[in-house]
């Protein structure tokens, strides 16, 4: 292949990845969106993960320069009551999507480092096992939209 | 015969003059009329007179509840939104904490504004809150905390209505479809002042 042909498609590459467009082999998060709360109280991130790949992915966490700490949780409900718990881990097998989704699955994001604001943008890492992690720039939303 | 029915046609009526159907489920027979002590958003302690004149949806949580809170009171905003302003600015929403230890008035006061003005955040003692937790049947428990001292609340989730009058009306759980919701919201609303 010529040297310039590479490198173009290596960037246009960079940039699609970039842009948070994925190919359809591959891995692939669609409406991420964090819920800001005010002051220091915790946001929560929530996302759509499709593993566009021939065999199973695991989620294992996420980090954010942005917070100071970002848990997988997941909200649970017995007898009436509501609960959380913390998720180590999350399988998502070939095809499949898995969603993070209000008063299931979320991203709790505590000790928030920098200012945030309704409109603005934040890069939150997704950390697969056996994978590079994932960079995706979610939206930040007003708690009142969702 | 027609001695031995009338009375309980006349029962009928009366039932159905008095009783509302609500899409959600009915709790005006089980639960006890709005009556409290807690603290408000500005520190001073108030009671359910301070709230009288207003259906009200009453709801427990936490502020540092990053998911089912700020859901519930998401969607009730959403349907609040909906209504008109006449049927809206009929209806509070008060948010007890059950976490006195960390939402103190002014984060309760930043947490509710968040939503709108219909919102309303109470606090109060350990002793305060049960009492209200009690009188409703709501309960709550603290996890363990973590490692950096955060720690989850376990709380019931129902949003509980009351009337203008104090009266207990429906109570709508998390799974409750918005439409049955809203539908009782509305209907709340336009109940209120007819007494």
């Amino acid at each position: 292949m010529y040297p310039f042909f590479r490198s173009l498609l290596v960037g246009v590459s960079a940039l699609l990845l970039s842009t948070g467009l994925a190919f359809a082999s591959d891995v692939a998060v669609s409406n991420p969106k964090v819920r800001l709360m005010p002051g220091d109280i915790p946001s929560a991130g929530y996302f759509k993960l499709h593993n566009g790949t021939n065999e199973t992915i695991k989620l294992v966490g996420a980090r954010s320069d942005a917070f100071g700490m970002v848990h997988m949780h997941m909200s649970m409900k017995k007898d009436g009551m509501a609960h959380m718990k913390a998720v180590p881990e999350i399988d998502v097998a070939a095809g499949e999507d898995f969603e993070f989704a209000p008063s299931g699955y979320h991203l709790m994001l505590m000790k928030r480092s920098a200012p945030l604001k309704v409109g603005d943008e934040v890069v939150i890492t997704l950390e697969f096992e056996g994978r590079d992690p994932m960079p995706v720039s979610f939206k930040v939303v007003s708690p009142a939209a969702m | 015969m027609s001695r031995l029915l009338f009375p309980l046609f006349v029962a009928m009526i009366l039932a159905g003059c008095t009783g509302e159907d609500w899409r959600t489920q009915d709790v005006s027979d089980v639960l006890p009329p709005l009556d409290f002590e807690l603290v408000n958003e500005s520190g001073k302690t108030v009671t359910e007179q301070d709230y009288a004149g207003k259906a009200t949806l009453l709801f427990f949580g936490y502020t540092h509840c990053p998911d089912v809170c700020p859901t519930t009171l998401a969607r009730l905003r959403a349907i609040l939104q909906q209504l008109d302003s006449t049927l809206r600015d009929r209806i509070q929403v008060l948010f007890v904490s059950v976490d006195p230890k960390r939402d103190t008035p002014e984060s309760l006061s930043i947490y509710t504004d968040a939503f709108g003005p219909e919102f309303i955040g109470l606090t109060g003692t350990k002793a305060q809150i049960d009492d209200i937790a009690n009188r409703y049947r709501v309960s709550y428990s603290y996890d363990e905390p973590d490692e950096s001292g955060n720690y989850n609340v376990s709380h019931s989730s129902a949003v509980l209505a009351f009337d203008d009058q104090g009266h207990p009306t429906f109570m709508a759980i998390q799974s409750e479809p918005n439409e049955a919701v809203k539908a009782d919201v509305t209907k709340l609303a336009k109940m209120v002042g007819k007494h």
